[in-house]
């Protein structure tokens, strides 16, 4: 039985905006699972679907086996959940807003200050745990917030973004925690996010996401052997039609699979990039077109999003710098 | 049904300290309904014998005060809300098994808990002021139990709101709302002095029942019609409250 599983999944908020439009899932036990997309291509709307916020406009989706629409309560008792930008109670301590939550889980008597506790260690928030959260940092929220989401020992545990905004510390902090937790007590993990490296770093499966539709799925090798080719970057000079003019010149390069023009760059697709490189540079020369930047790179998870949807992934809110953690 | 209760008080505690820790949102209601009293006593009081028979001004305003203060506090619950909304921490509780409605009785509780609190400080002036008390000690704690009933019903309008809109400033309606009600009804004379059109608004306004019921216990003694009518009054009203706290959350979780 898969952990999710989701049938013609669709979520339209009005006929103009229809946030997911058919998604079919089917998610293995154990497994880290990665969607990766841009904002508002439909993660977090899924995402609240599988939890159980949202009803979906039709489609069928299970989490552990149980039906997300009748069997909400009971599907709310097997998973852990941390939203988007660490949904936390500023006013309480650690300490309390995990003996809340082990509570309204059903966590009795002494169980509720141990599990607290262990919580606490885990997450490496011990020194933190009876500070008010709102003096806590962001990589801190998104600790204790991960920490909420562990509370009951839920076997499958949904992340929404876990890492936007913070700084690569903290980052490698989460994605460690994760690895243990997947690793050492076989949870699912089912997260979103609009960082490549994370996708590429933690998940054994990636589903890229474009406009509610699923365009590609696969481990993350999968997707980058998928391409075939090298990947040749052309940073192009000479103003605003540079770019263009670069194109056409190189539109009869021999082996080319594919050629793009993104931004003020040409990308080519081509199979032994390296042998490719002198005959691009002859080519661009002979149509005096001035080049700023060549790169060759093997296929990278951003080159697999870029073929598959057409343009780059933009990450809204940046990882921020070590000690600038942009927010929780 | 034991489980619901458990957990609403795990969150009626959650809620109170929220305002333990913050207690400068509570100065302006504390503050404001004991400026009102002393301002009103300060105009009225010295008239208030010859003009409509009430020689006991500060006893007549003291359930005035309590209102005030109580409505004011209550209003606050639909902007705790709203916080919980904004944030994401309420999603977080939704995503609990815990009763849905359980998350909301949590806040409301504590925010009843909150008003009695609030209107024991304001009888402790009033008593200094020299309001008295016909009921004696026990009155005091009937008069509590009064204010914390209303507090609960009156916070029903501001958290339904809350629910409905997720809006801060939509939220604090609640507190507009209880100004009319309130020059609506005898607040600063009794309703024999009222022209006949404010008199007939004043019996079909519930706050006229819930003041006189409390003012009975500072001014008369244990006049029971009164007390059941000020029950009765506030039971209506949050009946209706809880209601429409019902209907928005089911909204929100649908």
């Amino acid at each position: 039985m898969p952990a999710i599983l989701t049938e013609q999944l669709v979520k339209h908020y009005s006929a103009e905006i229809k946030a997911v439009n058919g998604i079919d899932l089917s998610i293995d036990e154990g497994e880290i699972f990665a969607f990766l997309g841009q904002n508002g291509s439909g993660k977090t709307t899924t995402v609240r679907m599988l939890t159980t916020l949202l009803r979906p406009t039709s489609g069928r989706a299970e989490v552990d086996g149980l039906d997300v629409i009748r069997q909400g309560s009971t599907i709310r008792r097997r998973i852990g959940v941390a939203l988007q930008e660490a949904a936390l109670d500023d006013m309480q301590t650690g300490r309390e807003l995990l003996t809340l939550q082990a509570r309204l889980y059903g966590v009795a008597g002494n169980g509720v200050r141990e599990r607290a506790d262990e919580l606490l260690k885990v997450v490496d928030l011990e020194e933190a745990a009876d500070r008010l959260v709102k003096t806590y940092s962001g990589g801190m929220k998104r600790r204790l917030d991960l920490a909420a989401a562990l509370v009951h020992r839920p076997k499958i545990v949904f992340l929404d973004e876990p890492t936007t905004g913070l700084d690569p510390i903290s980052r490698e902090g989460i994605w460690r925690y994760v690895e243990v937790l997947n690793k050492d007590m076989g949870v699912t993990f089912f997260l979103t996010t609009q960082y490549l490296e994370e996708a590429d770093r933690l998940a054994h499966r990636v589903c890229i996401i474009d406009a509610g539709q699923i365009v590609a799925e696969g481990s993350p090798e999968e997707l980058k052997s998928s391409i075939g080719t090298d990947v040749v970057t052309v940073r192009v000079g000479g103003g605003a039609e540079g770019p263009e003019r670069a194109e056409q010149a190189l539109r009869g390069l021999e082996g080319a699979e594919e050629i793009r023009l993104v931004g003020d760059s040409v990308v080519i697709y081509i199979r032994d990039g390296s042998a490719a490189i002198p005959r691009i540079v002859l080519m661009m020369n002979e149509a005096s077109v001035p080049m700023a930047e060549v790169t060759l790179a093997r296929p990278t998870l951003d080159d697999v999003f870029l073929q598959k949807t057409g343009h780059h992934l933009e990450v809204g809110a940046q990882a921020a710098e070590p000690g600038q953690e942009a927010r929780g | 049904m034991i489980n619901s209760a458990r957990l609403t008080y795990f969150l009626t505690v959650r809620a109170a300290w929220e305002v333990i820790r913050q207690p400068a949102f509570e100065i302006q209601n504390i503050f404001i309904p004991i400026f009102f009293l002393a301002v009103t006593v300060g105009a009225i009081g010295q008239v208030s014998g010859a003009a409509f028979g009430v020689d006991n001004y500060v006893g007549f305003q003291l359930p005035v005060a309590i209102l005030q203060g109580v409505a004011g506090a209550s209003s606050a619950s639909g902007l705790g809300m709203v916080m919980d909304i904004d944030r994401g921490y309420f999603d977080k509780l939704l995503l609990t098994p815990a009763p849905r409605l359980s998350l909301v009785l949590g806040r409301l509780f504590s925010d009843g808990l909150k008003v009695m609190v609030l209107t024991l400080i304001i009888i402790i002036v009033g008593l200094i002021f020299g309001s008295g008390m016909e009921s004696g000690p026990l009155g005091v704690v009937a008069l509590v139990l009064l204010a914390g009933m209303f507090g609960l019903a009156y916070a029903g309008i501001g958290m339904s709101i809350a629910l409905k809109t997720g809006n801060p400033q939509a939220s604090q309606v609640g507190f507009l709302v209880f100004f009319p009600l309130l020059f609506l009804s005898p607040a600063f004379a009794p309703t024999d002095v009222f022209a006949p059109w404010l008199e007939f608004l004043a019996a079909i306004n519930p706050v006229t029942y819930i003041l006189e019921g409390m003012r009975s216990l500072v001014l008369v003694g244990w006049d029971y019609e009164a007390l059941a009518y000020a029950v009765i009054a506030i039971l209506g009203l949050g009946a209706f409250t809880m209601t429409l706290t019902v209907l928005a959350l089911r909204g929100r979780t649908r």
